[in-house]
């Protein structure tokens, strides 16, 4: 089949979009973190004139990036396990059970998203503050929890109203204990959402600022804080560059496993009836 | 082996009543069969018999013990789901052993179990598929053996083979009865399918509306139906409505006689092979189906048009005039049904 006109114009476009919103920033990026500290790139020099990574070994020997990585890279795993288990329970209400209100409460839980971060953020840290709560990590990560889990929670109902009762009862029917049952009938039906409130909750605690910085000051450091410390007044663009490098790329790959999971044909969803 | 007693079994979905007092006894090792119009409540009462259901009156016993609060799981019966409700992840072989397993079968009895199943219901080609790479019949065969492979006492199955070609149909339902026979569960089967029903069963049970309209032997519901609902939903029937009077009714085909006491508003009902050639009652022939050993003859009189089954090689054509007769012991008076 002859493509049509059309068609050659759209994905032309596409593709136009695609470099100026995608590519463009990305190689900026990528040129600016290979800037030498010896040579700096300046107008009108359209290349940097000396490549090296320089500003890479530079910002990983003399700046707090790698416990700024570290806590980043930790307590994001931790948050995504911590809000999947947590959104359990109640996802499993919304996606199973029939009760008064459902609809409202279903609203209510989703209401937190809307709440800008730094007003979550600073009322959070005053009531740490006032509880005489000073440990940081822990308080981050309890933060990421609560701030996150309204998307688990909305995840994971719609996978809980997947799984099926007549799977669920043929189960039991079988002699299956409780735990039984959950393998064999709900997890499947489950695990795509799990991994993916899991990846969700990961990527969001990665790049989350505004509570990291208002419960984490002055000191404590994840990746988005330190970018904003090279943003700030002492703003060096080569060494934001690499800062920003380090926080996104994770995050694509991570993006790009999530969009398979949920693209994936799930067979567990697939009616029975022939 | 378990003899199951339903008793006065009611369920309500908000205010729509699915089932309304339902009395149910089963023998052990008989085969019942529920049969009934779509939406009557069949699949709901299994659900009750099975437990994933609590019925809001009443209460079922299995050899004697009260069941009513049991969880599914600690109950001794295995449901064979309208749905299939197959394990979409596991085997076909996994599938019907989940059971044995749960049920902490030994391996080797599971095993043989398993084979056993799956070269009965010609599954052998399969076993190791996913349900999802099956055809509907072949899922369907797939539920039937995961539910018989826990060899309970008590096997509720809802519409196993409605998925199946006529000749498969056959061989399966005989291999049902067999597996019946030799293992001796007590069997609560659904059907649309009244020869079905009639073929199989030692009892049948026909619901209307969430009751158990009439049971009995096949034989009973087929030549005593009792309401004008069992009549037409059995076999076909020929009713008539109107004052009897010293056993006898005029109708537009003439007079019909009848064994029963008189009554200003009587529904009296005959089958189609209880005519005879010749006689009294006539009409004229509108349609004719011929069916090899026997010939179906509409014949219609006044605003009435019934049904005859006279022998194949009788020769009518449309148009005729066709003079028959129904013996007074062919001719059964219905009652009233309770629930219209
Ligand atoms: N969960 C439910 N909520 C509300 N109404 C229900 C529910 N389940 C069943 N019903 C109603 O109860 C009635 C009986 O349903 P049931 O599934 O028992 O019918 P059935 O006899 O099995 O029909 P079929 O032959 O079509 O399978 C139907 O009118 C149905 O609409
Ligand atoms: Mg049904």
């Amino acid at each position: 089949m002859r493509k049509s006109p059309f068609n050659t114009i759209l994905s032309g476009l596409l593709i136009a979009v695609m470099t100026v919103w995608l590519a463009v920033p990305f190689g900026m990026a990528l040129l600016w973190s290979l800037v030498d500290p010896s040579q700096a790139w300046s107008y009108p020099d359209i290349l940097p004139p000396k490549l090296s990574f320089e500003r890479w070994s530079l910002m990983w020997d003399s700046t707090s990036l790698p416990i700024a990585m570290f806590n980043s890279y930790s307590l994001a795993p931790m948050a995504g396990v911590g809000a999947v288990l947590l959104a359990m329970p109640t996802a499993y209400a919304f996606g199973r059970l029939e009760f008064k209100g459902k609809a409202v409460w279903q609203t209510l839980v989703l209401v937190p998203l809307i709440m800008p971060g730094f007003v979550t953020a600073i009322f959070f840290a005053s009531l740490l503050f006032s509880m005489g709560f000073f440990a940081r990590y822990p308080a981050i990560l309890v933060g990421h929890v609560v701030m996150l889990l309204p998307y688990a929670v909305r995840i994971l109902s719609v996978s809980f109203s997947l799984v099926r009762q007549d799977v669920v009862n043929a189960a039991r029917d079988l002699g299956a204990s409780p735990i039984s049952v959950f393998r064999v009938a709900y997890l499947p039906v489950l695990k795509p959402g799990i991994f993916a409130a899991f990846l969700i909750v990961f990527i969001l605690s990665i790049e989350e600022f505004a509570l990291a910085f208002v419960v984490g000051s002055p000191d404590f450091t994840t990746i988005p804080t330190i970018l904003y410390s090279y943003l700030g007044y002492n703003f060096i663009r080569p060494n934001a560059a690499v800062v920003a490098l380090i926080l996104v790329v994770p995050n694509v790959i991570l993006m790009l496993i999530l969009e398979r999971l949920l693209q994936s044909a799930n067979p567990a969803g697939i009616s029975g009836k022939g | 082996m378990a003899r199951l007693v339903a008793e006065d079994i009611a369920v309500r979905f908000g205010t729509f009543e699915a089932l309304r007092g339902v009395d149910l006894t089963a023998e052990s090792g008989s085969f019942v069969t529920l049969l009934g119009p779509s939406g009557c409540g069949k699949t709901t009462l299994l659900n009750v018999i099975a437990g994933f259901l609590q019925p809001s009156r009443g209460r079922l016993a299995v050899d004697g013990k009260d069941i009513t609060a049991l969880p599914p799981e600690a109950r001794d019966s295995a449901m064979c789901f309208q749905s299939y409700a197959l394990f979409p992840h596991l085997s076909v072989a996994d599938n019907i052993a989940f059971g044995p397993r749960q049920k902490r079968v030994a391996r080797d009895e599971t095993v043989r179990r398993v084979d056993g199943l799956v070269r009965q219901l010609g599954l052998v080609d399969h076993a190791g598929k996913l349900p999802n790479a099956l055809s509907g019949g072949q899922q369907q065969r797939v539920a039937l053996a995961r539910a018989l492979a826990v060899a309970p006492g008590l096997v509720l199955f809802d519409e196993p083979l409605s998925n199946l070609d006529a000749k498969l149909r056959d061989q399966v339902r005989n291999e049902i009865r067999a597996l019946q026979r030799d293992v001796g569960f007590t069997a609560i089967y659904v059907t649309h399918d009244q020869a079905e029903a009639l073929a199989l069963s030692d009892m049948v049970c026909l619901m209307n509306k969430g009751v158990i309209e009439q049971k009995g032997a096949p034989r009973d519901i087929y030549f005593r139906p009792r309401t004008r609902f069992v009549a037409d939903f059995i076999g076909a029937a020929n009713l008539h409505r109107g004052k009897l009077c010293g056993g006898a009714m005029s109708t537009p085909l003439g007079v019909l006689h009848c064994c029963h006491e008189d009554g200003e508003d009587v529904e009296i009902c005959w089958r189609p092979e209880a005519a005879r050639l010749g006689g009294d009652l006539s009409g004229t022939v509108k349609a004719v189906a011929f069916q090899g050993a026997h010939v179906d003859v509409f014949v219609s009189a006044g605003p009435e048009t019934v049904r005859l089954q006279v022998p194949g090689e009788l020769n009518v054509s449309i148009g005729d005039t066709l003079q028959f007769s129904v013996p007074p012991e062919g001719v059964i008076a219905l009652e009233a049904s309770a629930n219209a």
